[in-house]
């Protein structure tokens, strides 16, 4: 009955972090995702902690994930996912947008309200 | 997130629950407490296996409007249908004990112009009540937040927002139904026993659920706000409810009490005038209430937009205020 969490590590070549320092994107809705994204010294690497009530896919989990790391050079970068039955198509959407909010300048940042 | 500027058109049903409460308040200015960084999630949802998050479905914070230190409570109805558990419920009822907190400093630091800087809570409801997988930590979060909100009176406005259709609903429904100022959209709903719930119970002659334009008549914004039940209609943007938080901000406190619609005795009386009222009318439709309270035509304000709607409507006469 429990929560299955996943652990994961990938490393990119030409790894590069996040602006921010902290970045959090999503809701847990049915069939949705939220991402926190923490800037961290890894090596170079990121490593990854999903928590969903799904079973049974943690190899798609891990495809998914290491696609999204090996294509955007995401370094130094601890990510949690507090999943809720996301398919591997919302979940790198959504992927791709927290990353674009994690990227946003400093400056953005403050502008925001 | 979207930046302030861009909020304030967005669509308020659309938005989320961090946007909202971004947006509810002066450019810049929101903080939030317990943020998602905290991780702070639901002891009790792993344990049945359902998803968690991490700031356990309500975003809680203070802003500015103006001077006034605005403490914003804002409930994520995507989340478990916005049900309130134990995390969530503490947070509510913590933000309400800083806001009271607030007041006392305040006062003790600006004792002659204090009312300029007085703190006010604004709570967005998006929620069906008790999160059931909590039981019994759910209903004693929404007793405890009835206890700040009495304690909260004569002292600080409490003031509710109610734009989504999860509306608010259950427990929630009386704790919003306490609140100082109840400010809506038509996409708002407010009732206690949901529509599903009623159909479920005693049937589909009783109340159909399925049936969206009966269940918006009976529980949806315009209806609220012709019957009083709440105070003011927006439209449904984030921007809307914002602007009208800053014109509630206006009102002397001493005339906020006038806005609330329980909590006196004379307020208990005007509500039995209602009920004497309703059985003498006996209406079938919601609709035969509005023609009572002078919509000739009440079959036209269902479509109306907006702006044609608040042009035209007629509201029941409060007794009190």
């Amino acid at each position: 009955m429990a929560l299955n969490e996943m652990k994961f590590e990938f490393k990119a070549e030409n790894p590069k972090s996040i602006n921010k320092g902290w970045s959090h994107f999503g809701v847990v809705g049915s069939g949705d995702m939220e991402i926190l994204m923490e800037k961290m010294d890894l090596n170079g690497s990121v490593q990854v902690k999903i928590v969903t009530p799904v079973t049974g896919f943690d190899n798609v989990w891990g495809m998914v994930m290491e696609k999204f790391i090996r294509s955007s050079n995401l370094g130094d970068v601890y990510i949690e996912i507090n999943d809720n039955n996301a398919t591997p198509v919302v979940v790198s959407m959504r992927l791709r947008q927290a990353l674009a909010d994690a990227n946003k300048q400093e400056e953005e940042v403050d502008e925001d309200a | 997130m979207l930046k302030w500027d861009e909020l304030q058109k967005a669509n308020f049903t659309d938005s989320n629950a961090r946007a909202r409460a971004y947006g509810l308040v002066d450019k810049g200015t929101f903080t939030e407490f317990v943020s998602p960084k905290d991780k702070l999630s639901s002891p009790h949802l792993p344990v049945l296996g359902e998803a968690i998050e991490f700031d356990d479905g309500i975003v809680t914070g203070v802003g500015l409007i103006g001077k006034r230190p605005i403490f914003v409570v804002s409930q994520e109805g995507k989340f478990i249908g916005g049900a309130v558990g134990e995390v969530g419920g503490a947070k509510m009822v913590k933000t309400i004990k800083l806001a009271l907190r607030a007041y006392e400093d305040v006062k003790k630091e600006h004792p002659d112009s204090y009312e300029d800087r007085l703190p006010a809570v604004v709570i967005s409801f998006e929620t069906g009540g008790v999160r059931l997988h909590e039981a019994n930590a759910g209903l004693l979060a929404h007793a405890e937040v009835m206890d700040q909100i009495q304690d909260a009176r004569g002292k600080i406005p409490v003031i509710t927002i109610i734009g989504s259709k999860v509306g608010c609903f259950g427990g929630m429904g009386f704790v919003a139904a306490a609140t100082d100022v109840v400010i809506m959209s038509e996409n708002g709903r407010l009732g206690l026993t949901g529509p599903e719930v009623i159909e479920q119970e005693i049937g589909k002659d009783e109340f159909d659920a399925g049936d969206k334009a009966l269940v918006f008549r009976t529980t949806g914004g315009k209806h609220k706000y012709i019957m009083q039940d709440c105070n003011f209609l927006v439209a449904d943007k984030i921007g809307a409810f914002k602007t009208q938080l800053d014109e509630v901000m206006k009102i002397p406190f001493n005339e906020i009490e006038g806005y609330r619609r329980i909590g006196s005795l004379k307020l208990v009386e005007e509500q039995l005038e209602l009920v004497k009222k309703a059985v003498e009318i006996a209406p079938k439709d919601s609709k035969d209430m509005w023609k009572y309270f002078g919509n000739e035509n009440p079959e036209s304000l269902t479509n109306m937009s907006y702006d044609e709607f608040m042009k035209s409507v007629k509201r029941r006469e409060r007794i009190c205020k």
